[in-house]
């Protein structure tokens, strides 16, 4: 029986397939259904209830609804119905007078709330004083405004009530405009597609990440042969300080670099010692501002291709470079033509890894600079989290938000497949030997 | 002679290099037990007043709670990771499991997927389940988001173990799963070794889930007490305190690196590599 010799792999791979099921494949595609909802804070996360506001009333106006209708949905409507005559009771109006109301108007409606206090004025037992008589219309009046109907038929009724002439796209449309929870719509990429701010975040990333590569790819190749040539204990100090940074706890790395480049930190008061313009260089200006962004990423990258670097190296035959120095090759020949090739597979993994990993890094930047000054130093990930879970108005808009990372994975995963091709995937992995 | 003196100058500029790091590495510690005149880097004067927050909590708010929920948080997820990704690495290396290329893709393609995406559909998961603002759904969540790297790493491992040590186990009668407990796991210790070494600096020094995921909840962990310490408007803006807490938050990592240098070395470069 084939599904038997599988029971046991699927044995031990349950845990893992659990957690991942949970905590990694059904976020990705929530994410991906929530890409295209208008789903926000203010809609929430479950349904939502119709209720029409005045700046609903507002909007259906400048979208051409009829101005007649909407006008009297705003209105209050003073009706004399048994549930209203319980509310005024129960509000502590003078029982007598709330008898009168009942006897003489019960079931009358009135639409002018004017003409409703002169009709209790009338009355014989009317209150003293207009402010109590006011306060007794009102408990009499009712608006469709601001009212919570729990779905669409019950807030179609309402209406319907109010406006019984409407033509029903009418009805329809303030209906289904008045819905709070969160819709299907694609209206997220039509927004992106269109804001000019996408534009200049696909610039900032690409520069972002284009940049923070080189000097990974770069410093890590000069820290790497650098160390290779010199002499164990001194290239044990460099190895030893290259791997704090990334053993360092991402926010003590961040107050590090506030430290460093901040008003009163180290490159301020040593550009002050000197005369040089000293400001927040973090903050201060565009140009530094990046600087550092690429720096503080850089810095972690390096130490990464470093290492990776270095192990490479090791695995040259030294015989190689005795060899081409009987031969005469000088140092930059020795670098140009044994080590650097050497080094082809490194380069390329630590380029094709770190450009994955630098597309969907935020936390550094939002640690230091915050995208800021204004939002020139952000990018697309830090946007996108931003948008949908990091917001200093507390507008949290997940649809849009979503949307953004769901653009980030499709980049994201057609640059590891064309990766994972490159890497000879059928490789790593050999079908097992035993099969039972 | 010669050879090294010719090496100065490659030691300079990779001093040069390296200068802001070992500056703010040299500053990191220093700071923390001396002061300095205002607009001078170089201190004048020793005091253990900056350490003052840890007998008194008026200095910063009680340090020792957060200390201990790092750990709890840190050995949760560490036994997490090495349990799941000790039994999904021996399946996905060693026993027949429908589409494992697919699924071992799927471990790689999942190991580098940016968080950001995640992070959206895992706060609203965390909120359908009722996990959100728990100390237990950060946790859940950060072992789940280091199990491909486990997984993958395990596989490696297991890879390298002879297929002879389960063939002879299996030829004497045992159970698979008794070859995996009592033969194969041992030969898979350095692995096991490196990568609770691994989960455990990358769980300590997690700050993104537990802000963001448990915001406004009564636990609070080193990082996002750290991050609430340094913030620049606060009234106790000194970057030599946020040093001294940020120091003390990184001692247990330091110590590690101390002792394990060669073996975090080789996990930090080779072992992304896979």
């Amino acid at each position: 029986m084939p599904f038997q010799r599988y029971l046991l792999g699927l044995g031990f791979l349950s845990p893992a397939l659990l957690v991942l099921a949970g905590l990694f494949l059904m976020p990705v595609a929530l994410t991906g259904i929530i890409a295209f909802t208008n789903m926000s804070i203010s809609t929430g996360v479950s349904g939502g209830a119709h209720v029409i506001t005045g700046n609903l009333l507002t909007g259906l106006r400048d979208d051409g609804v009829e101005p007649a209708a909407l006008d009297r949905l705003a209105e209050t409507v003073f009706e004399v119905t048994p549930e209203a005559l319980a509310r005024a009771r129960a509000a502590g109006v003078d029982p007598a007078f709330v008898a009168d109301i009942e006897e003489r108007l019960v079931g009358r409606r009135f639409t002018d709330g004017r003409a409703f206090e002169r009709e209790l004025k009338g009355l014989p037992h009317r209150p003293r004083a207009i402010r109590d008589l006011k306060v007794a219309a009102d408990l009499f009046g009712a608006s469709i405004l601001n009212t919570r109907f729990a779905d669409a038929a019950a807030a179609r009724q309402a209406v319907v009530g109010v406006l019984p002439d409407a033509p029903e796209a009418t009805v329809d449309r303030i209906v289904a405009a008045s819905y709070t929870g969160w819709q299907w719509t694609t209206g997220n990429f039509a927004r992106l597609l269109s804001s000019p701010d996408t534009l200049r975040l696909i610039v900032n990333t690409v520069f972002y990440v284009a940049a923070t590569l080189s000097f990974t790819v770069f410093v890590g190749l000069f820290l790497a042969i650098g160390t290779f040539y010199l002499p164990p204990a001194t290239a044990g100090v460099f190895s030893v300080l290259w791997l704090l940074p990334r053993l360092t706890p991402v926010v003590l790395y961040a107050v590090m670099w506030k430290w460093f480049t901040w008003e009163g930190g180290f490159v301020y008061t040593a550009a002050e010692a000197l005369g040089l313009p000293a400001f927040n260089y973090m903050k201060g200006s565009v140009p530094t501002a990046w600087t550092i962004v690429i720096l503080v990423n850089g810095f972690i990258g390096a130490s990464f291709s470093m290492i990776l670097f270095s192990s490479a190296l090791k695995a040259i035959p030294i015989q190689q470079l005795w060899a081409s120095e009987v031969d005469g090759a000088s140092r930059w020949q020795q670098v140009r033509y044994i080590v650097l090739p050497q080094l082809r597979w490194p380069i390329l993994f630590v380029v094709s890894y770190q450009t994955l990993s630098l597309l969907s890094s935020y936390q550094e930047i939002w640690l230091t600079t915050n995208g800021g000054p204004g939002r020139t130093t952000s990018v697309w990930a830090l946007e996108s989290f931003n948008t949908a879970l990091n917001n200093y108005t507390g507008d949290l808009q997940y649809g849009l938000g979503a949307a953004m990372a769901v653009m980030l994975v499709v980049v994201g995963v057609t640059l590891s497949v064309i990766y994972l091709r490159l890497f000879r995937f059928d490789d790593l992995v050999g079908r097992p030997k035993i099969e039972f | 002679m010669r050879r090294t003196l010719s090496l100065w100058p490659l030691a300079l500029l990779l001093a040069l290099a390296s200068a802001p790091i070992a500056i703010m590495y040299l500053f990191l510690l220093v700071d923390t037990v001396t002061n300095a005149p205002p607009g001078s880097a170089i201190p004048n004067a020793l005091t253990l007043a900056h350490w003052r927050f840890l007998v008194d909590p008026r200095v910063t708010g009680d340090v020792w709670r957060p200390t201990v929920t790092t750990l709890l948080f840190t050995a949760s997820i560490v036994a997490i990771v090495l349990v799941v990704s000790s039994t999904g690495g021996y399946a996905l290396s060693r026993l027949n499991v429908p589409f494992r290329r697919f699924l071992l893709a799927g471990v790689l393609v999942m190991h580098a997927f940016p968080l950001v995406t995640l992070i959206i559909g895992v706060f609203l998961v965390l909120q359908f389940v009722g996990l959100y603002n728990t100390l237990t759904g950060v946790i859940l969540v950060k072992a789940a988001l280091m199990l491909p790297f486990g997984i993958w790493i395990m596989k490696g491992f297991y890879d390298t173990v002879p297929w002879e040590i389960e063939m002879a186990g299996v030829q004497d009668g045992a159970s698979r799963f008794t070859v995996w407990r009592r033969l194969v796991l041992p030969q898979v210790k350095p692995g096991l070794f490196a990568l609770a070494l691994f989960a455990a600096i990358d769980a300590w020094g997690e700050y993104m889930l537990p802000r963001i995921l448990a915001p406004s909840s009564d636990f609070q962990v080193l990082s996002t007490y750290l991050n609430a310490v340094s913030d620049p408007d606060s009234t106790t803006y000194n970057f030599n305190l946020f040093k001294s807490v940020g120091l003390f938050y990184m001692l247990p990592i330091l110590a590690l690196y101390a002792i394990f240098r060669e073996r975090l070395t080789n996990i930090f470069g080779g072992g992304t590599k896979g």
